[in-house]
């Protein structure tokens, strides 16, 4: 076999991707590389699904993932793009629930509850209802980290650190969750920075499950990073999308969802 | 501002975007801060040659302070990712060249067809927004010598920007700076008002 065309099935039939492909290189979180004798070159999420030597075609399949699945999960963002509220600010989140961090509006909630938690007190929060949004306005809180978790349909959970003051390095303590996202070393998170996180089921470190990660207003139809934990249950990921990030993790029908709230 | 900017931030926020072009500058603006000891130009400390006007100009401009309205940016049209910054105080230049092929990955073709694109379908939009991050790390982790070759250049400072008197053009009304003006037979003009009264362009 010499050059290529390269077809991709993306659910309704193949469609011609790239003619007189000459290398085609599969990459790491799926993306397969290909170059074209003319010197065309892409980029797609895919698997090979065959290779028709013979006739001189390679057929992918796209790989949609979750994203055919659709699983909603719930996840709080906060009402400021600042990256954490300053001392004497009136502390305001919002609940949503959707998909790679797109909200679905008509979703809806069922059992949902959220709580706060400050040095080791945990106080429920009562969420104000408007057009359908579920915010949680939590009024001024002193100066120090709290974290504010929320739980949907007794299976989906969402967490996010409150920062509020400036550069607060110490003093987190996972929550408890049955499946949780906790922040290696907590600190305010850059463009640029190699975040780690850790996955606890029930406390214990879990190795080996897959992270999502995803950014505010990305245009991927689903998580654009695909991350799996090592033996301490911590991944890493190269933050290099403006605004929040959002970390998911599933386990035995439990979603939970960690929001890295960034100033920039 | 409430906390401050790393430099990367500052060239994005500057800039507008993040691209490739934009990261190697940032990278080169970094690079001359260590090699030099050197922080943001206040007042005409420092001083930048730049041998390109693409998207990395901007990030000496936002980390360095070297500004084209401070006057201590000098633009050569050399089409050359060179930057040579000066430090008065310090008394040394450096010049940091990026290296041929330095960045020419296997993504930054695709990245360049989406980006001459007018348009993008969302998949193209995806895909591009994927580059940007493949790239974006590999710049920003690469090990400075991979990315530049930078030497301690002789670099004669020139003396700071000066402020020149404002004149009134007699034809137009508006303000030019002396140095800027044409004394001609119908009185002070402006470049513009000169070129039109069939004087010759410039100054």
């Amino acid at each position: 076999m010499c050059e290529a065309n390269i077809y991709i099935d993306r659910g309704s039939g193949e469609e011609l991707l790239m003619e007189m492909v000459d290398r085609v290189i599969p990459g790491e979180e799926n993306n397969i590389f290909m170059e074209s004798i003319f010197g065309e070159r892409r980029v797609v999420k895919a698997r090979i699904r065959e290779m028709e030597l013979v006739h001189h075609r390679i057929i992918l399949e796209e790989i949609k993932e979750a994203a055919e699945v659709q699983t909603m999960e719930i996840w709080l963002e906060p009402d400021t793009d600042h990256g954490h509220f300053h001392e004497g600010e009136e502390v305001s989140l919002k609940l949503l629930k959707g998909y790679n961090m797109k909200a679905e509006p008509a979703a809806g909630f069922k059992n949902t509850k959220a709580f706060v938690t400050n040095g080791g007190e945990k106080t429920e929060l009562h969420f104000h209802e408007h057009d359908g949004d579920k915010n949680l306005i939590m009024g001024q809180e002193t100066e120090g980290l709290i974290q504010v978790y929320a739980v949907d349909e007794e299976r989906l959970y969402a967490k996010l650190i409150v920062e509020i003051g400036h550069h607060h390095h110490h003093g987190l303590q996972p929550l408890g969750l049955p499946l949780e996202i906790v922040p290696s070393s907590y600190s305010h998170a850059r463009m640029g920075d190699n975040y780690e996180i850790q996955v606890l089921k029930e406390g214990k470190p879990m190795a080996g499950v897959e992270v999502r990660a995803t950014y505010a207003g990305t245009h991927n139809r689903d998580y654009p990073h695909h991350l799996t934990t090592d033996s301490e249950g911590k991944a890493r990921l190269y933050l290099t999308a403006r605004g929040n990030y959002l970390f998911t993790v599933s386990d035995e029908g439990i979603i939970s969802t960690f929001t890295l709230m960034k100033s920039f | 501002m409430c906390k401050n900017m790393p430099p990367l931030e500052l060239a994005i926020q500057f800039h507008g975007h993040v691209c490739p072009g934009l990261l190697i500058g940032v990278r080169a603006a970094e690079l001359a801060q260590k090699h030099l000891d050197i922080t943001q130009d206040y007042d005409e400390e420092l001083i930048a040659i730049v041998e390109t006007d693409s998207c990395g100009v901007d990030a000496i401009q936002a980390i360095l302070g070297c500004t084209f309205g401070k006057g201590n940016l000098i633009f050569n049209d050399y089409g050359k990712n060179v930057y040579t910054i000066a430090s008065r105080e310090k008394g040394r230049a450096v010049r940091i060249a990026q290296r041929f092929g330095a960045t020419a990955f296997r993504e930054s073709e695709r990245f360049r067809q989406l980006n001459r694109k007018d348009s993008l379908s969302e998949e193209e939009a995806a895909e591009k927004e994927n580059l940007i991050g493949v790239l974006f790390e590999k710049i920003m982790t690469m090990p400075p010598d991979e990315l530049f070759a930078w030497e301690d250049v002789e670099f004669k400072v020139p003396d700071k920007a000066q402020i020149h008197a404002t004149l009134q053009c007699a034809d137009c009304g508006e303000g030019v700076m002396e140095t800027r003006s044409h004394n001609t037979e119908a009185g002070i003009l402006c470049t513009p008002c000169c070129q039109k009264r069939g004087g010759e362009a410039g100054v």
